[in-house]
């Protein structure tokens, strides 16, 4: 690390990122228009989580050679990184951000120029795009010193990580976390403990700092508290109406995914709990008419959620649980900094997508039940395979089972190539229909 | 031995008939009549067949079934590959009911899932095992799980077929031994330009080692390797990458325009039939060695540069012109390494094709055109 870079990085973070912020908020306040009568009031912590997000990324900038950097897979346990002070970037969350703002496609198709097929993970490919060119709406992400992934959600971010290491030779560490075909298996918790261990000498090694357990266990203490507040924003919508919906959710789950372990992440959702319970006592619906409450099951399809919240809104619907915004909760229970290694690998073992399908189920059916769900919307992602393969079982399934109708739309997370919205609108269409009856 | 039986059609070493695989049902039936074996639907790619030699069941490996796809479709996606698409299609067609069970190696996402849709949700009442191996990078706990999972399958397998008997193990991983050595001498033979064999019949032979028992399969691989020695026809030699070599129109395409397929880099063949079991007396420590040996894949995550270091040696050793990536729609594992491989081999000299198929539905027109325009670059 240079120490121009750390005295630069340290600038940016004291006297930059507050400017920078300041100067973004007094623009926010000349541009606020009107809401629209579908949607309830903004939730008042929008402006804060845009705050985080954007000064995440604008110090990222100045990172490299500053900090060491790691880039992260969302099911990886980002926590061992934190002792080292390892600036930590999301590829998936930065892809998340290029679907939203529609740039997705034109970034694919600059890795499908250079080879990459149009059939692999849309976020992978706006990540090769975004490496093999340098083009980011974010303006610029710094290079990484480590890769560090976990198959825990697919093997896909693995096979994309390692094109990502041959690109810059630098080194992948993988948490290697084998799939629970029937349940947790102690054989497979003691092989994850022992490579969490061994990771920590290449950590010291990357980082060049030592390994403290202290500072881990403390770590571990912040991201448990930070995913159990999660946990409670999202239980908040097992309010009648619904505080928020489940489109909120998917920006309010950024600092969990991409800042956990650090008090900032845990001070917003302190922040954006309090708000949620207010709006509850008070009455305050996300949407206006709240008639039916929805699931959605995979991730965002990040360059439809605005016309969604709408289309759904217009119908008197929200979503109030998904699986997907539910993955970062789910498993926090297991956090216990007492056992950090141990805790650390069944937490993270035990994600939605390291869980065989009846699991799955099993979890679908209660968040019908707890969050009061009529219907159930199922994103069909070309680009997930670990979340999508049996989702028409699923759906089959839970209507057998609990009656709950649903709707399979065939789409893409970030690549709406992939997606027709003529036969989306046709399905749900239907869907609609089957709901008023 | 019973191998002799099993795969010539006649008597004449008419090249294009000889060592025809026999039916697999008939041969299936057999196996349980005659000698009581019990039958296992294996899913691909890489798992301890010797364990299931040595209980005395048949590993019948499902790739590519010749089926029209009719059932899975409700089950599966469009964007799923034909392997996996293939696979549950056999099983929902019946074809697998008289199968004792089903294993599941860990090869990717889409055949994590289909297991557990099997397991879960097909409701067919059939043990199903799955073998999870460990992904690179590999540290020292790596091994230690793998023998772990050794273990534990044949302890599973146990429950259903009875007490695994070591020396039996010891035994099948002998000859798993020996198979493998043959293999690779037919491998070598064929690199060298000495195996007076078709790419179509060098790959008909081989993939019979996918339902074959060992005690069949040994002896088969001898007399090909005994009666196909001798010089290649000249002409241009190419490898081939990616899963299998299916659809197989693509190798007698090949043989029609004078190619030869110098070696391979496909994940059914040389990826893991080339390395032997170690010489460890203990059987699993000795499954440890070989697994552990296999040459880099995607499926286990190796780093792009042992692949392509790989590559090159097949290609130097094998004085191959060409490369010829031939894999699966939808293959993640295989799609993400390719452009890197690509790059590496033309950075080398190294003339490079890349096409993806769809099992089961021949070679287009169009892939035609680009195979003998690849040909005539390198020719």
């Amino acid at each position: 690390m240079s120490l121009p870079k750390k005295i630069r990085y340290s600038f940016m973070k004291d006297y930059g990122a507050p400017a920078l912020m300041k100067m973004a908020g007094m623009r926010k306040k000349k541009r606020r228009g009107k809401t629209s009568p579908l949607f309830g009031p903004p939730l008042r912590c929008n402006d804060r989580l845009k705050e985080i997000i954007t000064r995440h990324y604008f110090l990222s900038r100045y990172a490299e050679g500053a900090k060491p950097v790691a880039w992260v897979t969302s099911g990886a346990p980002v926590e061992i990184l934190r002792p080292f002070d390892f600036y930590t970037i999301y590829p998936e969350n930065h892809g998340a951000l290029c679907g939203a703002q529609k740039v997705a496609p034109e970034l694919c198709a600059l890795a499908e120029e250079r080879g990459y097929s149009q059939d692999l993970c849309s976020y992978a490919r706006v990540d090769l795009g975004v490496c093999l060119t340098g083009k980011t709406p974010v303006g610029r992400l710094p290079k990484p010193d480590l890769l560090f992934a976990s198959n825990n959600i697919c093997q896909t971010v693995v096979y994309w990580y390692k094109v990502l290491a041959h690109h810059w030779r630098i080194p992948l560490i993988l948490l290697d976390t084998p799939y629970n075909f029937r349940g947790i298996q102690e054989g497979d918790v003691a092989y994850m403990v022992r490579q969490l261990e061994e990771m920590i000498p290449e950590l010291e090694r990357i980082s060049g700092k030592p390994f403290k357990e202290e500072k881990f266990k403390e770590v571990i203490r912040t991201a448990k508290a930070t995913s159990l507040a999660w946990g409670e924003v999202l239980a908040t919508m097992k309010a009648r109406p619904a505080p928020m919906t489940i489109f909120d959710a998917f920006g309010h789950l950024a600092p969990v995914v991409s800042l956990r372990g650090l008090p900032v992440a845990l001070n917003y959702y302190r922040t954006l709990l309090s708000e949620l319970k207010e709006r509850v006592e008070r009455g305050v619906a996300a949407i206006t008419n709240e008639r039916k409450r929805l699931m959605w099951d995979n991730i965002a399809m990040w360059y439809k959620v605005r016309d969604y919240a709408n289309l759904f809104a217009e119908h008197g619907m929200n979503f109030v649980t998904a699986t997907y915004t539910n993955a970062w909760a789910e498993t926090t229970p297991h956090m216990d900094s007492d056992r950090p290694f141990d805790s650390m690998a069944r937490t993270y073992s035990l994600v939605i997508l390291n869980n065989n399908l009846n699991h799955r189920l099993h979890l679908m059916e209660s968040l019908i039940k707890e969050y009061q769900v009529d219907g159930l919307v199922i994103h069909s992602a070309r680009s997930c395979k670990p979340y999508s393969v049996g989702q028409y079982d699923l759906k089959r399934l839970l209507m057998d089972r609990l009656g709950v109708p649903s709707v399979v739309i065939e789409g893409d997370i970030t690549d709406s190539r992939a997606y027709s919205e003529e036969q989306a609108r046709t399905r749900l269409d239907a869907f609609f229909e089957t709901m008023e009856n | 031995m019973h191998g002799s039986r099993i795969h010539r059609s006649g008597g004449g070493l008419d090249r294009m008939t000889r060592f025809q695989p026999r039916p697999r049902k008939e041969y299936i039936r057999e196996q349980k009549e005659k000698y009581g074996r019990r039958i296992f639907g294996v899913f691909p790619a890489q798992y301890p067949k010797e364990i299931f030699w040595a209980m005395n069941a048949l590993p019948v490996e499902i790739w590519d079934p010749p089926l029209e796809v009719s059932q899975a479709n409700a089950h599966l996606q469009p964007y799923i590959c034909s392997v996996v698409r293939f696979g549950l299609e056999l099983i929902l067609q019946g074809h697998c009911d008289g199968m004792d069970g089903f294993l599941f190696p860990h090869t990717c996402d889409s055949i994590q899932n289909l297991a557990s849709i099997v397991n879960d949700y097909l409701g067919l009442k059939k043990p199903c095992y799955f073998f999870y191996h460990p992904k690179a990078p590999y540290r020292a706990s790596s091994r230690d799980y793998y023998l772990k999972q050794l273990k534990d399958l044949a302890s599973g397998l146990e429950k259903q077929l009875g007490p695994l008997n070591l020396d039996e193990l010891k035994r099948r991983v002998h000859q798993s031994r020996g198979i493998s050595s043959l293999i690779k001498e037919i491998y070598d033979l064929r690199a060298e330009g000495k195996l007076r064999s078709t790419n179509e019949e060098f790959y008909r032979v081989l993939r019979q080692g996918e339902f074959l028992h060992p005690d069949d399969f040994l002896p088969l691989l001898s007399e090909f390797a005994g009666t196909s020695r001798g010089e290649s026809k000249k002409g241009p030699v190419v490898i081939m990458s990616g899963v299998l070599p299916s659809p197989p129109e693509i190798l007698t395409l090949l043989d029609e325009l004078g190619v030869r397929i110098g070696d391979d880099d496909l994940l059914s063949c040389s990826r893991r039939l080339l390395a032997k079991p170690g010489g460890s007396e203990d059987p699993f420590e000795a499954l440890a060695d070989g697994y552990f040996a296999m040459p880099p894949c995607s499926t286990k995550n190796s780093p792009v540069e042992e692949r392509l270091k790989h590559l090159v040696q097949k290609i130097e050793r094998s004085g191959a012109k060409g490369a010829i990536f031939y894999t699966v729609k939808f293959c993640e594992p295989e799609l993400f390494d390719i452009p890197q491989l690509v790059e590496g081999l033309k950075s080398k000299g190294v003339a490079t094709l890349v096409m993806d198929t769809e099992l089961n539905q021949g070679v287009s027109g169009q892939m035609r055109t680009r195979v003998e325009a690849f040909v005539e670059m390198i020719s």
